[in-house]
């Protein structure tokens, strides 16, 4: 804490000091680095246009669909209904990331989130660790949320009394899969109008459904309460262990830092943007848990499997409530599949765009002005885990990869708040950085101790490969500190 | 650049106002007045270029040429841009260098964005722009009809009309679609009026033309009459409608016309 207070100092000062390069008029300009980024060099200036609704809308919109729709019958089964205590753990988690995040991003407002952040920070190896993990955990995030989204899919014949001969959950996710990656190489229009609709219309339906449960839970309606004890058999173990399962539910706030270099006054709206999706999902995932488990008892929950929430809903309000979580879960794992895509194929370009893997990687199409290289080195290994149907290894995997990432972005604030580089002028300073970034960083690396031991092996060898490729590839790439 | 955009004329009081001596694009003071600033949005690589006959009816304008490429929401601007500058930046150089050669003053921009209303009306604030074309071709600017809803902002029509074609040789039609409860005698006298504004500003007599018409669909009515003129000077679409620059009635008028139009924007409010 007490270290904290020299750089708060010498900040401002700091800040003022190229700020006044950008802007003659001498005045404080939050945005300053920003305008430097958009502004014309020759080849055309960038216009910003998503606002924080939209930033908001990505975040959101990326992580409600696993937390709610995917995970309270894994979860609960795991850890009963302490399994709430796990998605508060992941919240509170979630957040020490999120504000030196917030930091890092207003200070680098550009394309590539994380991985730009640690590259320039901490060096090209760790930036290609990351850079690569990142695309990859994207990759295995969007697979998971694809086999989420084929089992609503199912559901729908199930509820129309349409019996299969076998599970259709996989084959709809990679038929989903092939679908979305389709339709971002083909271009979408308005797809961001389209995402902040979805978004308010799974807030709506789910504000609506949990707080009918959380009072029919209390007994206003006379309905009885299931009584359970609140930690499972194992004591805090397994609470962990589910922690660490569902934080893929949290992994969207790192993807409002990709879209970074399109965000309108991002000293403003990129913080507010990352955490408060992060608060406001984490409210939602902690009250949906404690919903689910007065519903029905933990094993039972279990039982039902990724569409847990479909039987709760039917339980209170009948077929009607029932349709109405699936047509939100269809929503919702279909927004978190599609934004994990196109955030995989941005992953792509950032470290494309240094050089670190080809660079024709991020060459776009100019009939459809779509990255195709790009998209489909994202769409084509999602649509390949999806096949494999592991929700768990998927979710674990993914989540260990931004972990690792999420601990370095804490690493990475610390390291440049010590070197104070002149170009790094933050204009939202995480409150008392060091301390935040060091239990954020801590805490990010201890979640992946209590994961399966299948998820941590595949994770580690991802990472070595990419620092395997960068030893092939790219070890004349310097990119610390360029900027 | 150096060239007086008013040739053989004559008569023109250009003398007193020539703002040729300060050609400066830091210094966006004058062309206020005397050039009225035009925004040409150019969609530069998706093949639009600057149409024939631009350069001629732009030749008295401080033209704001912005050359912009709308982007997917899958792609970072940044990415679009590394790829694609370049290449737009001397398309749009080229058409900057014979909008200068008719005589227009030229700022070229060139914007990669995601949705390309939002940076339409960003420059025409930045810029302060009267009107923005919607890029159609055109042969020849002998005669221009110029449609006039009411008084509301007609100063700005008038002060557009009168900086791009006071040197002569274009006729200048006004029109005005009578409202309801509004007599073919105060759509005269209205006409009139904005007549005269304009021969205080330097249109011949002469060269003005006046018609009122009792029309209950004015876009075609308006569609219609323009055919046989060379462009169309008109009003953005509703005033409540704030952001969309090509509101439908100008959209629908430049779909069926097929030339030139000029829609000229409402007065912003301060930001």
């Amino acid at each position: 804490m007490d270290d904290s207070a020299p750089p708060e100092g010498s900040g401002p000062s700091n800040a003022t000091g190229s700020g006044t390069d950008a802007s003659p008029a001498g005045v404080e300009v939050p945005d300053a680095v920003a305008d430097v980024v958009d502004a014309d060099t020759g080849e055309g200036e960038l216009e910003r246009t998503i606002g924080l609704v939209g930033g908001l809308a990505i975040g959101v919109g990326t992580m409600i669909g696993a937390g709610i729709f995917v995970f309270p019958g894994l979860a609960a089964e795991n850890a009963g209904p302490a399994a709430s205590l796990s998605f508060a753990i992941g919240a509170v988690i979630a957040l020490l990331v999120a504000l030196p995040a917030s930091e890092l991003a207003t200070a680098m407002p550009r394309s590539g989130g994380g991985y730009f952040f640690i590259s320039r920070g901490l060096g090209s190896a760790a930036g290609a660790i990351v850079g690569i993990g990142l695309w990859l955990g994207l990759v295995f995030a969007s697979a998971f949320y694809l086999v989420g989204l084929g089992s609503y899919a199912g559901q729908v014949f199930l509820e129309a009394g349409i019996a299969l001969p076998i599970d259709p959950a996989i084959p709809l996710g990679v038929a989903f899969g092939v679908g979305l990656t389709a339709l971002s190489l083909f271009g979408t229009e308005n797809t961001a109008a389209l995402q902040n609709g979805i978004v308010i219309l799974l807030l709506v339906i789910l504000t609506l459904f949990l707080s009918y449960g959380s009072l029919d839970a209390l007994g206003v309606f006379g309905a009885e309460s299931t009584p359970e004890r609140f930690f499972p058999p194992g004591g805090a173990l397994p609470v962990l262990q589910t922690a660490a399962l569902v934080f893929t539910s949290y992994l969207g706030f790192a993807q409002v830092a990709t879209v970074a270099g399109d965000i309108t006054e991002p000293s403003r709206n990129l913080p507010l943007a990352m955490v408060g999706s992060v608060l406001l999902v984490g409210v939602f995932y902690v009250v949906t848990i404690f919903v689910a488990t007065s519903a029905f008892g933990s094993v039972r929950l279990g039982e039902f499997g990724e569409t847990a929430m479909v039987e709760v809903a039917r339980s209170f309000v009948g077929l009607p409530g029932a349709l109405a979580i699936v047509v939100a879960g269809l929503l919702a794992t279909f927004s978190s599949a599609n934004a994990s895509i196109l955030s995989a194929s941005r992953a792509v370009y950032a470290v494309s765009r240094d050089g670190i893997i080809p660079e024709d990687a991020s060459r776009l199409n100019l009939a459809y002005g779509t990255p195709h290289v790009a998209l489909g080195l994202a769409g084509g290994p999602i649509v390949v885990l999806a096949a494999t149907g592991q929700v768990a290894l998927l979710a674990e995997v993914a989540s260990f990869l931004h972990l690792v990432m999420y601990g370095l972005i804490c690493v990475a604030l610390i390291q440049l708040r010590r070197e104070r580089p002149p170009w790094y002028a933050p204009s939202f300073r995480c409150p008392a950085g060091f301390a935040v970034a060091a239990v954020g960083g801590l805490a990010s690396f201890a979640l992946i101790a209590f994961m399966q031991l299948a998820s941590i092996a595949v994770g580690a060898a991802v990472m070595l490969a990419a620092y395997g490729w960068y030893r092939y590839y790219g070890t004349d790439v310097e990119l610390k500190g360029d900027f | 650049m150096t060239e007086t955009p008013a040739d053989d004329g004559g008569a023109q009081p250009e003398s007193g106002e020539d703002p040729a001596t300060e050609r400066d694009p830091a210094t966006e003071q004058p062309p206020a007045i005397d050039r009225p600033s035009v925004l040409v949005p150019l969609a530069v690589l998706e093949g639009e270029s600057l149409p024939n006959g631009t350069p001629e009816l732009l030749a008295n304008a401080h033209v704001v040429l912005l050359g912009y490429h709308a982007i997917p929401e899958q792609t970072a601007a940044e990415q679009a841009r590394e790829q694609f500058g370049e290449t737009a930046m001397s398309k749009l150089d080229e058409f900057a260098d014979r909008l200068a050669a008719a005589g227009a003053e030229v700022e070229t921009r060139l914007v990669f964005t995601h949705d390309e209303e939002i940076t339409i009306d960003r420059l025409i604030y930045e810029y302060g722009c009267l009107a923005v074309l919607v890029p159609n071709s055109t042969e020849c600017v002998d005669s221009v009809f110029v449609a006039l809803r009411g008084t509301v902002g007609v100063g700005r029509n008038t002060r557009l009309v009168a900086g791009l074609f006071a040197d002569g040789g274009v006729d200048v039609t006004l029109y005005h679609a009578l409202d309801e409860g509004e007599t073919p005698d105060d759509g005269e006298s209205f006409l009139n009026g904005v007549k005269a504004d304009l021969v205080e500003r330097g249109i011949a007599p002469d060269r003005i033309e006046t018609l009122v018409e009792d029309a209950d669909a004015s876009i075609d009515a308006i569609a219609g009459r323009a055919e046989s003129h060379d462009a169309v000077v008109m009003g953005e679409t509703d005033p409540s409608v704030t952001t969309f620059v090509f509101g439908m009635p100008s959209e629908q008028v430049a779909e069926r016309f097929l030339g030139p139009v000029l829609v000229v924007q409402r007065e912003r409010p301060e930001e």
